[in-house]
């Protein structure tokens, strides 16, 4: 098992496509502080709901600044990389040819499957990780390392908590978990997808299609509590320990639709994986 | 009694409404290169596929080593294999694409036998450059070099010539050729009499799905049929081959001789011509071999018509 996660992982980060990436994970951070500090109407910003309240806080202090940018970029380019990753586990070496070889060794299938998956979610995780770091030097660079006065949402700028700076680095930390965390369902949908079809192109498009169905019917209320199923639905409440000042609930019932996810996809890609005939 | 290196009995293997293969039996036994002839769709490939474990058969059984083969059957371990052409990680150097092949299952490169593998390849530098530069024919003899890597004790190869220019044909079939001398155990998919005859002791014959016939080579087409030889010296050619048991009638055409075969193979004419010192520039089957074959197909039930039958040998037959 440690000779095929070492085998697979080298071939997962010896590709251009993940240095451009991790590029892309620092560069926009960078980007966004530079953005956040050249803005005019410095002033207390008023603390709402979701990345842009998040966004008005972060020039208060830096460390504010990666909670902001995962709160934006879990919504979109951060799916767009996990499914990256997930939907090329299999379908990757599917569509080069060279999936028949591997198999072709005494491999069990399932171990292979689970490599590949554990290399995918390993680095979803550093994806998510990075961008939070880089989020949090470039912050803490412009901005400093202050603490940070969160104004109530009712209270215009008068009201609020303070948030103190181990307090917010933790905070964050814990964000940046949930985040990736908060991936785990896409993992194995991906897998899944991966193991379905021979073109990753198809598979990567096919988990992001599911993710962007996913949010947009999550937007719309009034289809009730089916909607407390769905992959994205939990995936910003980790923004309340900041926001509001408490840790939700729903952080933990995040965790269990994700852990279900993992279980229900994770058992279907291994079971149709074993059973497959390989043909690429 | 000693296990056959392959068995297939009774194989079947369809794809819904699509029957691949249909009870398919045959065998393979140590030391035999065994060629699986068959015009395009005939279900070599398939056949090949389930042998390697990397499909299910729908009924019947494929055994190495006289082990029924499952996905990830130990015994692979002992196969070197090639199932359509060879394929790699296309962002990673050649080196680094046999290493990672190698020590997925554990170990290490080391205890691989590189040496031989990089020998066959023969690659030079470019063996650390992307395979994504690669010509399908350099690929194809990375493909020998990965298949060699564990001292396999069977090459399973997948009509290895398939889509490769007349200058790598040769390369390959020249590789195919040196390590069938080294006595390993092959079976040889082709569509190209020419090629397997070329190399194999023993040939296996289907189309659409089906067994033909199998069999050694001179006992298929009846009489060993006849070859065309092209040497240097042609008169004393004539001289070694008249002193052969197993030819009989030898007569003159363009700048070559053709030689009836009463019996044996045509390496046994090669071996004759290079023992006596000559240079051979060609030694191939004659039309009437390729007959013997075309008729082997139209004469199966259900006949095969222009689109089953077998391509004739392109530029060796004169
Ligand atoms: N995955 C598949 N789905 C449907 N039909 C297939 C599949 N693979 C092979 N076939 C069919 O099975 C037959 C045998 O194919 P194949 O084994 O590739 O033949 P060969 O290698 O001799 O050219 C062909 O008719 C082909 O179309
Ligand atoms: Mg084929």
């Amino acid at each position: 098992m440690i000779a095929l996660l070492r085998t697979e992982m080298t071939k997962a980060v010896r590709r251009t496509r993940t240095y451009v990436i991790a590029l892309g994970l620092v560069a926009l951070p960078v980007v966004i502080v530079f953005a956040l500090n050249a803005r005019g109407d410095r002033g207390p910003g008023r603390g709402g709901g979701g990345g842009e309240g998040l966004f008005r806080l972060a020039d208060q202090s830096g460390l504010l600044v990666p909670a902001a940018v995962l709160s934006i970029m879990s919504g979109f380019l951060l799916v767009i990389i996990a499914a990256t990753f997930a939907g090329d586990t299999v379908a990757g070496d599917a569509g080069w040819g060279n999936l028949r070889y591997l198999l072709m060794r005494p491999v069990p299938r399932g171990r292979l499957l689970i490599a590949k998956a554990t290399v995918a979610g390993v680095l979803i995780w550093a994806s998510t990780l990075l961008v939070g770091l880089a989020a949090l030097i470039g912050g803490v660079i412009v901005f400093g390392s202050h603490p940070v006065v969160v104004p109530t949402a009712l209270g215009a700028g008068v009201t609020g908590f303070q948030l103190s700076t181990s307090t917010l680095l933790l905070r964050v930390l814990i964000g940046a978990a949930y985040v990736a965390f908060g991936f785990t369902a896409l993992l194995a949908l991906g897998t899944f997808f991966s193991t379905i079809t021979d073109s990753a192109a198809g598979a990567i498009g096919a988990t992001v299609g599911v993710y962007i169905v996913s949010e947009i019917l999550d937007a719309i209320t009034e289809i009730g509590q089916i909607r407390y199923g769905f992959p994205t639905h939990y995936q910003s409440v980790w923004e309340t320990m900041i926001t509001q000042n408490k840790f939700s609930s729903e952080m933990v019932v995040g965790i269990v639709v994700q852990l279900a996810y993992l279980v229900v996809f994770g058992t279907a890609a291994l079971v149709w994986f074993r059973r497959k005939d390989i043909r690429s | 009694m000693t296990d056959s290196v392959v068995r297939v009995d009774q194989l079947w293997k369809s794809f819904g409404e699509v029957s691949a293969v249909e009870d398919l039996s045959f065998s393979v036994e140590r030391g035999q290169v065994c060629g699986l002839l068959g015009p395009n769709g005939a279900g070599k490939t398939t056949s090949l596929r389930v042998l390697m474990g990397l499909e299910r058969p729908s009924r019947g059984t494929a055994a190495l080593f006289g082990t029924e083969v499952r996905p990830g059957s130990r015994e692979l371990l002992r196969v070197g294999a090639m199932v359509e052409q060879a394929a790699f990680v296309p962002h990673l150097s050649g080196m680094l694409n046999l290493r990672l092949w190698w020590e997925a299952h554990g170990g290490h490169i080391r205890d691989a036998d590189l040496d031989t593998a990089l020998g066959i390849a023969d690659l030079g530098t470019a063996i650390d450059r992307k395979v994504r530069t690669y010509s399908q024919g350099m690929k194809q003899r990375l493909g020998f070099a990965r298949l060699l890597l564990a001292r396999p004790e069977l090459l399973v190869l997948d009509e290895p010539t398939n889509g490769l220019d007349p200058g790598e044909i040769r390369d390959i079939r020249e590789l195919i050729g040196r390590l069938t001398a080294e006595g390993a155990t092959v079976l040889l998919s082709s569509h190209h009499l020419s090629e397997v005859e070329q190399t194999c002791s023993h040939l296996v014959v289907m189309n659409h799905g089906r067994l033909i016939t199998s069999g050694t080579v001179s006992s298929l087409v009846g009489t060993a049929g006849s070859v065309y030889v092209e040497v240097d010296d042609r008169e004393r050619a004539r001289a070694v081959l008249d002193a052969l048991a197993i030819v009989g009638k030898i007569a003159s055409q363009g700048d070559g001789l053709v030689v009836d075969l009463r019996d044996g193979r045509r390496s046994d004419v090669a071996a004759a011509l290079f023992g006596a010192g000559l240079r051979v520039e060609t030694i191939a089957p004659t039309q009437q071999l390729e007959d013997a074959f075309l008729e082997l197909l139209e004469m199966q039930p259900g006949g095969a018509g222009p689109a089953g039958s077998l391509p004739r040998a392109e530029q060796e037959t004169p």
